[in-house]
């Protein structure tokens, strides 16, 4: 700097800087890339069977499937046996307050502009089903003047750009190829993000075990050649569940004869649950 | 170099260098291999154990109740819906049978806003005053077998046809012999159904069967009509071996079909009050032993022994065919 004493000094520490910034950033990439090129190495080496071979397991190959969700609100009678099933299969804590499944009332009364909604964590329908830990609707609007009214299963929608996974801090909540959102409950920390970036509410907090926990669309029984529990228990059919990537299943029989929606559309998430016969106010 | 320059570089070096070791140690097996999580997650996942193991595992066992399940109006009503999940049975125990039938139905059949009208509701109030469910209604087959059928026959073309049946079933429609059945008064919508079902095949009997197959329709339409118009007067309970105080007790669970005394409530459910002691015994242990089809009868006869078979019938035998109707004419 002391040769070029023509150039204004503001300019020599400007190029100065522009030098020193050059610098780190190499520096940086090839710290990086050094980091980079060793971990998934020393992954390798300590990590499952070589890619040879079916993923996750020896008869299921996540890579031949795309799964998909149908609703069909049409068809469903509130009868909550989805809600009964999913407990039982997945360990969902009994209460009427968390849960990977669940259905909403959606009931239009003569003369009120608003809708009322209620589920299960509703205090009456908790008291028409006598405790927490059993599921029904009461009978609440059997003697009012009913406009319209409609049934709503909910359950996780398994983005294609999934808001949970995103904000996950440790990599516990991911999407698998086969297209379902799991969590790793053994890597989970318990921040409760992914339960807050969830736009549906799919997700709850389980106390019990401290982790995320959600549906996995029974990601056990999928990869075993059998439905999700809340499909196989739903007796008039609302729910349908298929291989997005083979044409006759019945979820792509379902969007392809069906005018389908998804809820919240404007989120950006592209979820793969697909609903006919729900209203505006459903989302 | 200066030796401050040194010092922070050797810093910042050892700083990296301490990291690169330690990463392979605090990342976890499988952690990169598809993505930023552990690929071993899913195959845990995975290799959970179904809990739900849906009707065909409850198959080869019940093998009875699945055909028939399977072939009624209730086959999307799996097992465990109602019994519980299946996982661990039968290595740990019995599945539950639900004791509250009414209380587990109404969660589908309850008349609700909101259930879309294909789906069938019941007002439960005015339904069933206060009855379990599974008194009229098999859950495994639920639909009432016997619709009702609309009987419009010729009488008097009847009684030329009945000339054949006179010989078993009396002129007069009242069977001379313990193990016929009386005809008298019967309901002719059962009447109906029962020959209907003989011709069909769906029923059979050595003597029934050819008798049943020669009729036309409207023979068994004007049959029918002609014995259900006839007096049971004559009826006679006869000399019954039950005890007819016993049976009383266990009429108990009949009473929702075929009436307190035995007078049908239901036209497509035959009166049993006044019959031949002996065709009661004998069609009670046919139903036990399957050989006559009913989903509710199988259902009902299948808990009583020979000698709750034998009370019952002197108890519906000893009862008067022409006591007042307590049954409304509509199901």
């Amino acid at each position: 700097m002391k040769k070029e004493d023509s150039k204004p000094t503001l300019e020599a520490r400007r190029a100065f800087l522009a030098k020193l910034g050059g610098a780190a950033s190499c520096a940086g990439v090839v710290v990086g890339a050094a980091t980079l090129g060793v971990v998934p190495a020393i992954a390798a080496k300590t990590g499952a069977p070589p890619d040879a071979g079916s993923f996750p397991t020896k008869d299921y190959d996540w890579t031949k499937h795309q799964w998909g969700f149908g609703v069909d609100a049409t068809k469903c009678i509130g009868c909550l046996r989805c809600v009964e099933a999913c407990k039982n299969e997945n360990e969902v804590p009994r209460n009427a307050h968390q849960f990977r499944t669940w259905v909403e009332r959606y009931v239009h009364l003569e003369g009120e502009e608003a809708v009322r909604i209620d589920s299960q964590q509703d205090p009456v329908n908790i008291q028409a089903s006598g405790s927490e830990k059993e599921f029904r609707f009461a009978n609440r609007y059997k003697d009012a003047k009913v406009d319209k009214a409609f049934f709503v299963p909910k359950l996780c929608n398994h983005c294609a750009h999934p808001a949970c996974v995103q904000v996950c801090p440790v990599g516990a909540t991911y999407k698998t190829e086969d297209g379902v959102v799991l969590i790793d409950h053994d890597y989970c920390i318990g921040c409760r993000y992914c339960v807050q970036a969830c736009p549906y509410g799919a997700r709850y907090f389980n106390e019990e075990k401290g982790v995320s926990d959600k549906c996995t669309w029974c990601y056990h029984r999928i990869t075993k050649g059998l439905q999700p529990a809340c499909v196989e228990v739903c007796p008039v059919g609302a729910r349908i569940f298929g291989d997005q990537k083979d044409k006759q299943s019945p979820i792509s029989l379902f969007i392809r004869n069906n005018r389908v929606q998804v809820l919240r559309p404007e989120s950006g998430n592209a979820p793969n649950v697909f609903y006919v016969g729900i209203d505006k106010e459903v989302n | 170099m200066p030796k401050h320059i040194f010092r922070l570089v050797s810093l910042i070096a050892g700083f990296l260098a301490v990291t690169i070791i330690a990463i392979p140690f605090l990342v976890p097996d499988s952690f990169y291999r598809f993505g930023h999580y552990r690929a071993n997650s899913v195959i845990e996942i995975a290799a959970q154990e179904p809990v739900l193991q849906t009707a065909n595992y409850c198959k080869d066992c019940h093998t009875e109740r699945h055909a028939q399940w399977s072939a009624s109006n209730h086959k999307s009503v799996t097992c465990e819906i109602c019994h519980g999940t299946a996982l661990g049975h039968p290595q740990k125990g019995k599945l539950p049978i639900p004791k509250d039938a009414a209380r587990l139905c109404t969660l589908c059949h309850e008349a609700m806003p909101g259930r879309p009208r294909t789906q069938p509701q019941i007002q439960v109030a005015q339904h069933s005053s206060g009855q379990q469910c599974n008194v009229c209604h098999n859950p495994h087959s639920p639909k009432i077998a016997a619709a009702l059928v609309k009987v419009a026959g010729n009488a008097a073309a009847g009684k030329r046809k009945a000339a054949d049946c006179a010989a078993c079933h009396g002129e007069a429609g009242i069977s001379p012999n313990d193990t016929w059945p009386n005809l008298a008064g019967q309901h002719a919508a059962y009447l109906v159904r029962i020959l209907a079902a003989y011709k069909s095949g769906d029923q059979k009997d050595v003597a029934m069967t050819p008798l049943a197959q020669a009729l036309g329709d409207a023979d068994i339409q004007n049959l029918a009509t002609f014995y259900a118009g006839l007096n049971c007067k004559g009826a006679a309970g006869g000399k019954a071996a039950g005890d007819a105080a016993a049976g009383k007790v266990l009429a108990k669970n009949c009473v929702a079909c075929h009436g307190e005394t035995g007078i049908g409530s239901n036209p497509a459910w035959p009166n049993i009050a006044g019959q031949q002691p002996g065709y009661l015994v004998n069609v009670l242990k046919a139903f036990k032993a399957g050989l006559r089809k009913d989903p509710m009868m199988a259902g009902v006869s299948r808990g009583l022994s020979d000698t709750d078979i034998a009370n019952l019938a002197a108890y519906y035998a000893a009862q008067n065919c022409q006591s007042p109707k307590q049954g409304k004419a509509k199901p």
